[in-house]
């Protein structure tokens, strides 16, 4: 069963990708600059389209896991008479995935920049680099800003794909305390400001991180991020410490995983504290203030990731219609809106039963795009779709953790449920799940930007 | 158009003159399940799975949902999928070529 020797091989055979993650930082590409953005994907030639006699207007706002890989299949399954255009505000994407180890050094930060040419050249979507502010569900149009000019775009369906924005806590709500306190939680200038203020801290000092409660995007993200700091505090500021403050009551994944490295790999390290949301940031005097009793928390270095919200888009457009106002509810047989007809929310954005993650969008996103060609042909979405997550974490420098589930169509509760036996996390961190983790994301990113 | 101006230059594929394709291919979205690991279409990632006979991409799977070991992560994601599943996601692998 086991695979060892072919893994290997692949792993061998890779991509310069994958040699440049693994080799982390590499001189040849030895970047850091918040300037080196230079997408990697190279064109080629078209795809093969196949003939469907389908057609349609799509626009899709956001480029990120979930609306790229949309465009890209939109086209692969229902052919060049489906017009997509894929409005996205930067020239590349920057990935979340595998940021936490921009932080310790592993991994380059421009190895994780994804361009547009390739979902270009190979399969005929048309990106435009732009800012949307509004959508007109009457006239079916949405506006957007392009070098500070406005412009709009027809549609004949609509998809947004913004992920995430955040609440930010009193104190934290001018860009400069934003960057003093960074979240690191959209990838990118925030994570290289966090990286540099970690290698500035002095030793013997406490990183504070805190986690908001749930949904938030990546449930074993900011854990993993905890583990990763950890182990490069240990290793290069001996005495330092990182404070864990989550407003949840608990650890929200791979619990078994995280409570041994909590409590056995970073004992005496790591101190985690549940039940202790954010009330307000002092920046000043480097304190964060918590539901957890009146005493404010110090810390030398502040990684505060504030609550989130789906996207502002999806909110100025009337969508975020969930019990808090926040995400945007959908019918997960097609990620219609149950508010607006003919737009449909996925990925980060949307609220479901599923969690907010980078790979379970992709699949979101095949599941929105077999439904829409079907609605575009007078069919009905697929009744019974199935969706999978899966997650690898890093927990030191060279080993890494697990977590994966495949999700069923509940007819009864109209939503997406966990299929028990399907359900599952790794025994035990490893290096060989360490080294999985790199053909995972180099495969799971071709399969969206490529 | 203003706006065919502001696109980024985006060539069409050209579309090959098949016979018309249908709107939705049996098997086609549950095997998209595997192209996160295993490569759009099953071409690439941890181990090609396209263009292999049916029975053989079904007899693996129920092989590894059989073993049922918590600690692999193909064993579990094989235990997500019914029979009928299985064999849809055979029949369309095997397609792929
Ligand atoms: C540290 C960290 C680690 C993570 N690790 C994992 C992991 O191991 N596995 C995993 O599955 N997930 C992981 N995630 C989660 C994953 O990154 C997100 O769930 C995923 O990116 C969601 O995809 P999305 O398309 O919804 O949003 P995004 O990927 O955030 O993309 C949204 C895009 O929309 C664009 N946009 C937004 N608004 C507009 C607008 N108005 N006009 C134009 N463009 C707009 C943005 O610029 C962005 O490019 C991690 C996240 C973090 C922070
Ligand atoms: C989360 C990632 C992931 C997903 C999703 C996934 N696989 Fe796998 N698959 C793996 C890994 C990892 C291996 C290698 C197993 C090993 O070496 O222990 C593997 C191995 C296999 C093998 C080879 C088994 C052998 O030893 O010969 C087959 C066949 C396979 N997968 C089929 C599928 C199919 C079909 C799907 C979709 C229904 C799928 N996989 C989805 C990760 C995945």
């Amino acid at each position: 069963m086991k695979n060892v020797m072919n893994r290997r091989r692949m792993l061998a055979t890779l991509g310069g990708l994958s040699a440049a993650l693994l080799a982390g930082a590499m001189p040849a590409r030895a970047d850091d600059g918040e300037h080196d953005r230079r997408p990697r994907s190279s064109t080629t030639g078209p795809v093969p389209l196949p003939v469907t006699g389908i057609k349609g207007k799509v626009v899709i706002v956001g480029g990120g896991m979930a609306g790229v890989t949309l465009a890209k299949y939109l086209r692969l399954w229902g052919g060049a008479g489906i017009d997509v255009t894929l409005v996205e505000r930067e020239g590349a994407y920057t990935s979340n995935i595998l940021s936490n180890l921009v932080l310790n050094g592993n991994v380059a930060m421009s190895s994780l920049s994804f361009g547009y040419a390739k979902v270009a050249s190979s399969y005929g979507v048309k990106v435009l680099q732009a800012n949307v502010d509004g959508v007109d569900a009457v006239a079916r149009r949405v506006h957007y800003m392009r070098n500070g000019l406005p412009g709009e775009l027809p549609y004949d369906r609509l998809v947004l794909a913004p992920g995430i924005d955040f609440d930010f806590p009193p104190g934290l709500t001018t860009a400069e305390a934003q960057l003093a306190a960074p979240h690191a939680w959209k990838a990118g200038a925030q994570t290289l400001a966090l990286r540099d203020q970690l290698k500035a801290m002095p030793a013997g000092g406490t990183f504070l991180m805190t986690i908001p409660a749930k949904p938030y995007r990546c449930p074993p993200g900011p854990y993993e991020r905890a583990c990763v700091v950890a182990d490069w505090l240990r290793r290069n500021k001996p005495g330092s410490k990182v404070l864990v403050l989550d407003a949840n009551p608990g650890i929200t994944a791979e619990v078994a995983t995280f409570t041994r490295a909590f409590n056995v790999t970073y004992q005496g390290i790591v101190t985690y504290i549940p039940n202790a949301a954010v009330t307000t940031v002092d920046i000043g005097a480097h304190f964060v203030y918590t539901t957890f009793g009146s005493t404010p928390f110090h810390g030398d270095v502040l990684n505060v990731i504030p609550p989130h919200r789906a996207g502002r888009i999806v909110a100025d457009a009337g969508l975020a219609n969930d019990p808090v106002g926040k995400f945007a509810v959908v019918d997960v047989l097609s990620y219609e809106s149950t508010m607006i007809p003919g737009i449909h929310v996925i990925g980060d954005a949307a609220a479901t039963t599923m969690p907010k993650a980078g790979h379970i969008a992709n699949q979101e996103a095949k599941v929105c795009a077999d439904a829409m060609i079907r609605l575009m042909a007078g069919l009905a979405p697929d009744p019974s779709p199935v969706t999978n997550s899966a997650c690898y974490s890093p927990i030191t420098r060279e080993t890494a953790s697990w977590l994966t589930s495949v999700f069923a169509y509940d007819p009864v509760a109209r939503a997406m449920a966990a299929v028990p036996a399907s359900s599952g996390e790794a025994h035990a961190p490893s290096k060989d799940h360490y080294e999985d983790m790199f053909i995972w994301f180099d495969t799971l990113m071709k399969d969206a930007f490529a | 158009m203003r706006h065919a101006v502001l696109l980024a230059a985006a060539l069409a594929a050209p579309a090959l003159a098949h016979a018309q394709a249908p709107a939705s291919v049996p098997g086609r979205l549950l095997a998209s399940n595997c192209f996160q690991c295993h490569g759009t279409d099953g071409r690439g990632g941890f181990d090609e799975i396209a263009g292999k006979s049916p029975s053989e991409i079904v007899n693996k799977l129920k092989e590894m949902r059989a073993e049922n070991k918590p600690g692999e992560i193909m064993n579990r994601h094989a235990a997500g999928y019914t029979d009928a599943q299985l064999k849809l996601i055979g029949d369309y692998l095997a397609t792929r070529k």
